[in-house]
């Protein structure tokens, strides 16, 4: 399928136009908070991870911490996305050729179905039944493909 | 006098071989940048998730003194690692970054944030033992997590707006402006 007609269209958007003409919004709105949601998605994600990793607050159960870092997670997710598609939407097709752009929107697909096909089923009942290695490997990968996420992204501005 | 002396210690990092070494190098100074920005998500995430238990809106069922005892390691740990690619970063472009605007006013967030802090922690001492199974903090640590919030708002947003020339002395800018930037005569 061919996307460029897609990217070329967004930029032609109100979005895409408002993001083009007014830098002090692209970099305030946009990245700004993108970076700020960036924070509180590391957060949510360190929280519940290190915990199942037994790192971090090891005397409160891991159930607990689980399902309240999610609910940050969802909040910052939607935040990032929606900055994410103001941000690109004003450079749109120099996105379409920029190789760290579809390396970052892959990592995000691959957390995002991670996240909500494999970790939550996963973490929804009582962690005791679970095989303990199988938690210390659900919390690396998790780790893992959130940083990826946020380095690809960062390394966007430095290519193309 | 002293933007005159800051542009001089500015110009003399910048004709260290270190300095020059970073900024050419794309890799090397584009990993210090990514580093910084990562670091962000474990300093700063862990500082939303102390700010946001104490105002209510994280964990309010465990004890917030768990949250910020346990988590404040780790965002220790990040903040180090912020600071010192920070110092970094810095070092590569101290011309530029000093006379930012945008750098000059997230220092100064930077500075009313520690400030912050000290007074959260004081006021957490005193007082956890209180109210710390409480799913909100008393009235005076609930304004100090909103500040903290707010200012770390501040260095990220400031922060990110470094890499925007437009308030730089090279443009025509207002006196005022142009004496908090740093800009000197030529």
């Amino acid at each position: 399928m061919e996307l460029l007609p897609f990217f070329e269209w967004a930029e032609t958007t109100f979005l895409g136009y408002i993001g083009k003409t007014y830098g002090g919004v692209y970099a305030t709105f946009g990245q700004s908070l993108h970076l700020m949601a960036l924070a509180v998605l590391g957060g949510s994600v360190l929280v519940a991870d290190l915990r199942l990793l037994n790192v971090i607050m090891k005397d409160v159960p891991s159930e607990i911490v689980t399902e309240q870092a999610h609910k940050w997670f969802r909040i910052a997710l939607v935040m990032i996305i929606s900055t994410g598609i103001f941000m690109a939407a004003a450079v749109a097709q120099r996105m379409y050729h920029n190789d760290f752009f579809w390396a970052k929107m892959s990592a995000l697909l691959v957390g995002i179905i991670f996240v909500f096909a494999i970790k939550r089923p996963l973490l929804k009942g009582s962690h005791a039944d679970l095989n303990p290695i199988v938690i210390k490997m659900v919390a690396s990968a998790s780790i893992l493909v959130w940083f990826s996420v946020a380095a690809t992204g960062r390394w966007i501005g430095f290519s193309g | 006098m002293i933007n005159e002396m800051l542009v001089q210690f500015a110009e003399w990092l910048y004709a260290t071989g270190g300095s020059r070494a970073i900024e050419e190098s794309f890799y090397l100074y584009n990993w210090i940048e990514t580093t910084h920005v990562l670091t962000i998500m474990v300093c700063l995430g862990m500082l939303a998730f102390i700010d946001l238990r104490m105002l209510g809106y994280a964990l309010p069922n465990v004890s917030a003194s768990t949250i910020a005892d346990r988590l404040n390691v780790p965002m220790m740990i990040g903040f180090a690692l912020m600071f010192i690619t920070g110092l970094l970063l810095f070092y590569a472009k101290p011309t530029y970054t000093n006379q930012s605007i945008w750098f000059r006013i997230k220092m100064v967030l930077l500075v009313v944030a520690f400030f912050n802090a000290i007074r959260f922690h004081r006021h957490m001492k005193a007082s956890a033992s209180t109210w710390c199974n409480e799913p909100r903090a008393p009235f005076n640590l609930r304004v100090s997590a909103a500040l903290s919030l707010g200012l770390w708002a501040g260095v990220v947003t400031t922060g990110r707006l470094i890499a925007y020339d437009w308030y730089h002395c090279y443009r025509d800018l207002p006196g005022w402006l142009s004496a908090a930037a740093g800009c000197v005569a030529e």
